[in-house]
């Protein structure tokens, strides 16, 4: 924990010390920058970055999305080597199941997509279903679409080596330091407030999470989207009965067991939205049902835990990435409903455009102007509603 | 006190050996009575770990193919299969506790962030797989006990009492005379366990008040207008009240000793040995020695009136250290004292879960606040909590959280390093994360935290306490689905 007096200059100050800004500042120190300082007003691990189901795959049904996820999945592979520290991405699969004929046509629409874009995926045999998913039951499964290269990272091994090599690479990283404003120079924006303390900045980045709009408000920018609330639960550890990461996409339910037993996932209730870190019961019970319909052997596992996180959705559901078309000098990473998964390519993505003005082609159509030039990315294989 | 004849005698296995209990006890009560003292083991290094009162992990085993089953809860019966989990290849040969030779350091952080794993390629898919065997402690429950939704009940009430101990009776009552509609859950098969071995007069349950015994009241949501508690019998449904008012009477319980050892079979809190020795007459063991905060005159008293051999009495703040490699067999105070049991009474504290999930909230961190006026505390819950007597310097093999097996010397390697913020510890080491959901190992934790920094416990804020405290099945959740509306 660092206990020293916060700078009164940086030349990148990222508000956030999640995932996706702990992601834009170790590839900012790879691009070369330097004096980079990431605020949070929580503590490590604390919002959706430890809260998530930390689920990954680079495959999705539209070609904006499915070229981010690919390049994520890339990123991934090499984090573990970039960074010097196990982030524990494992590939075992992604499995993408339909309990209903519309979903399933959809599923195989989407895999015209993918295939296109040279993701290895195929719609499972039911031979391949017995061997890959032997405890499902059978009976409530339509189809399967298997994305080999997808897979899991958990959150504590990929936040620790995030932390630590920022931390070895002297980024300053401040938790629990919360801002209270940002500063207005015309038409950029120059500094952030820390109470009565003002740092200044060439370049802020906005990765707030559900607190992104506060970030633009306090900014006095305009900014799509609105904040989420979801819920998930682990079961007691058990030996492995699962081995794929698995979303049912009519079901909205999404899940894996850890490589430490435990079978971590979520689901959605509809619900009166609002912002807490609270549970209600709704979601563990439809959870459980789900579980229990699908993996049988489950039903005499216990539930362990039960926690709620938040984000920020913009309306299409898709990541809102890039400079403020209002306001030079402040970027965003937000919007992100898959921000986990996504944070290496928008950590890589945001850090090159930073760094080197340089607007990735996958980067442009998440752009924060979207819904006023280009339209809505109209996404169908996103599990949530 | 061997086997009572006047009770029918039932023959169940243990790790395929027949063991014969007598009607009426639980299974960890027949299994000590057996001479059976460890009945699991704690998940990095395989430490024998038992019946204590205090950490349900050491009374989870598999009982007839089914995981995770609670001994301590749950009656014997003829022809019952129970197996110890965490084992491999079988409990009677397993090879996995050679693991209690490892250096501690290795798995510091869990298995998860050794620093001994390969980073990546096929090195690391195979030390994952292997990790996952490790890691999974209990297997999944066999095809064959593939169980149906366990349809759950929906009960509006005046008045929900939890806790079935003096206090949570006399309130039932008082709420009964007054008219109001009560129900009481308790998670004993019968009421005031305790206070009966202590030889306290019990006032009658009015028989106006529905009782839920054997179940765990595990959650409450929506600021207490919703709490729900599942059974510890898997063929029983949760239960969703709706109450009006609640009164929370969960009593205290003593909190381990912050010593080395404290995880060792034969250490009872004072509520399990006198349980032990009142109900299922057996003796928590043949030279026992009771520590406490000032009950443990009371309590030692209790156990020698009731044939216990009490060889040592003495405040818990002396004690140094308790021996033993499989099971306790000594304690160190002032001197060296040759025992089979260790009996704690004190530090009480109360289990702080339930009003922490009803009166919790925040956006960054989920932190306790007042109780909502529907909801109150009763009985020796209102209280307060004794002081942890820490030393700065615990032994680092003295075992915090037994269900994930994180130690003393684990948190110091963090705490030493700076880091004093409890959720960031407990998402480091997992302290705290298993079944017991962070009590008692949360209050020893923080504890030792304080006093390694020198600071008041009460600085530092708790981690979140979140539901499910304890024991509710997939198959009993999922049989709540219909019955409580989401909130529109």
């Amino acid at each position: 924990m660092n206990t020293l007096p916060l700078p009164k200059r940086a030349s990148v100050v990222i508000i956030g010390g999640g995932v996706q800004g702990l992601s834009v500042a170790f590839n900012l120190v790879e691009q070369g920058q330097k004096d980079i300082l990431v605020l949070d007003a929580g503590y490590w691990q604390g919002g959706a970055s430890g809260r998530n189901g930390t689920l990954i795959r680079p495959g999705f049904a539209s070609v904006a999305w499915t070229e981010l996820f690919v390049l994520t999945v890339n990123e991934w592979r090499s984090w573990s080597r970039r960074l010097g520290e196990n982030v524990m991405f494992t590939q075992r699969g992604y499995s993408v199941v339909s309990e209903m004929e519309k979903s399933e046509a959809m599923l195989r629409e989407g895999l015209k997509v993918q295939q296109s874009l040279g993701v290895n995926s195929w719609m499972l045999s039911r031979r391949e279903i017995d061997d890959l998913l032997p405890a499902i039951n059978k009976s409530r499964v339509q189809a399967v679409q298997h994305q080999p290269d997808g897979g899991v990272a958990p959150h504590h091994a990929v936040m620790k080596g995030l932390l630590a090599f920022c931390q070895r690479n002297g980024v300053d990283v401040r938790y629990r330091t919360a801002i209270s404003g940002l500063e207005r120079t015309g038409s950029r924006v120059s500094a952030v407030l820390v109470g009565d303390h003002r740092i200044e900045a060439d370049c802020v980045v906005s990765c707030a999470g559900p607190n992104n709009p506060d970030i633009a408000a306090m900014a006095e920018v305009p900014l799509n989207g609105f904040g989420m609330r979801i819920e998930a639960m682990a079961l007691e550890p058990t030996r492995p009965l699962i081995k794929p990461a698995i979303a049912l996409i009519d079901s909205l339910a999404y899940f894996h067991q850890t490589s430490r037993g435990e079978v971590v996932g979520g689901t959605e209730v509809p619900e009166r939205p609002r912002m807490s870190l609270k549970v209600d019961l709704p979601v563990m019970a439809n959870m459980a049902k789900v579980y229990l319909e699908m993996f049988p052997q489950l039903g005499e596992v216990r539930i362990l835990r039960h926690w709620a996180g938040q984000f920020h959705a913009s309306t299409d559901y898709a990541p809102l990435m890039g400079e403020h078309p209002d306001l030079k000098d402040l970027w965003f990473s937000a919007g992100w409903s898959y921000g986990f998964a996504g944070a290496p390519a928008a950590g890589r993505l945001l850090a090159e455009a930073i760094a080197k003005g340089r607007i990735d082609h996958r980067m442009k159509p998440f752009a924060l102007d979207r819904f006023e030039t280009t339209g809505p990315i109209i996404e169908g294989g996103i599990v949530l509603a | 006190m061997d086997r009572d004849s006047r009770h029918p005698a039932v023959t169940f296995f243990w790790n395929g050996a027949s063991v014969i209990g007598q009607r009426g006890d639980t299974v960890a009560a027949a299994l000590w009575r057996a001479g059976i003292t460890t009945l699991a083991r704690s998940r990095k290094v395989h430490r024998p770990l038992g019946f204590s009162g205090s950490y349900p992990t050491g009374v989870l085993a598999r009982v007839n193919g089914r995981p995770n089953v609670r001994l301590d809860q749950l009656s014997v019966e003829t022809g019952l299969v129970v197996e110890m989990q965490n084992t491999w290849p079988s409990p009677r040969f397993d090879v996995l506790r050679l693991a209690q030779a490892l250096p501690a350091k290795l798995v510091y952080g869990g298995f998860e962030h050794g620093a001994w794993m390969p980073k990546s390629g096929l090195a690391y898919r195979l030390a994952e797989r292997a990790m996952a065997n490790l890691a999974g402690v209990a297997r999944p429950a066999d095809v064959a006990t593939v169980p149906a939704v366990v349809p759950g009940e929906r009960l509006e009430v005046d008045c929900l009492v939890v806790g079935g101990g003096p206090a949570g009776i006399a309130e039932a009552n008082r709420r009964v005379a007054l008219g109001q509609t009560v129900a009481l859950v308790t998670r004993g098969e019968s009421l005031a366990r305790f206070a009966t071995s202590m030889g306290a007069a019990i006032e009658e349950l009015n028989s106006d008040v529905r009782l839920f015994s054997g179940m765990e009241l595990f959650g409450a949501y929506r600021d207490g207008a919703l709490m729900v508690a599942a059974s510890h019998d898997h063929r029983r449904g949760a239960v969703a009240f709706l109450p009006k008012e609640t009164v929370l009477a969960t009593g205290r319980r003593s909190i381990p000793p912050l010593v080395r050892g404290s995880q060792l079979p034969g250490v009872f809190d004072a509520h399990s040995a006198l349980q032990l020795a009142a109900v299922h007459r057996v003796k928590p063991g043949k030279r026992v020695a009771v520590v406490g905060t000032g009950a443990e005159i009371d309590v030692a008293e209790k156990l020698i009136a009731l044939g216990v051999d009490v060889v040592h009495r003495g405040p818990v703040s002396d004690l140094i250290e308790i021996s033993g490699r499989r099971r306790v067999t000594g304690v160190r105070a002032d001197a060296h004292i040759r025992c089979d049991a260790v009996v704690h009474a004190g530090p009480w504290r109360a289990d702080p879960s339930l009003g922490f999930q009803t009166a919790g909230e925040g956006l960054f961190q989920v932190q306790v606040r007042p109780l909502p006026h529907s909801v109150s505390i009763a009985g020796a819950a209102a209280r307060g909590d004794e002081r942890i007597h820490a030393s700065r310097h615990v032994h680092p093999d003295t075992l915090i959280c037994p269900c994930m097996d994180v130690t003393a010397g684990e948190l110091y390697s963090h705490i030493d390093a700076g880091e004093t913020d409890p959720e960031v510890l407990k998402r480091l080491t997992s302290c705290g994360m298993g079944t017991c959901q962070g009590f008692p190992c949360w209050d020893n934790m923080l504890a030792l935290l304080a006093a390694r920094v020198g600071a008041e416990p009460e600085v530092f804020a708790r981690p979140t306490h979140r539901p499910p405290r304890r024991s509710i099945t997939v198959a009993q959740a999922a049989g709540l689905a219909s019955l409580v509306e989401p909130d529109r």
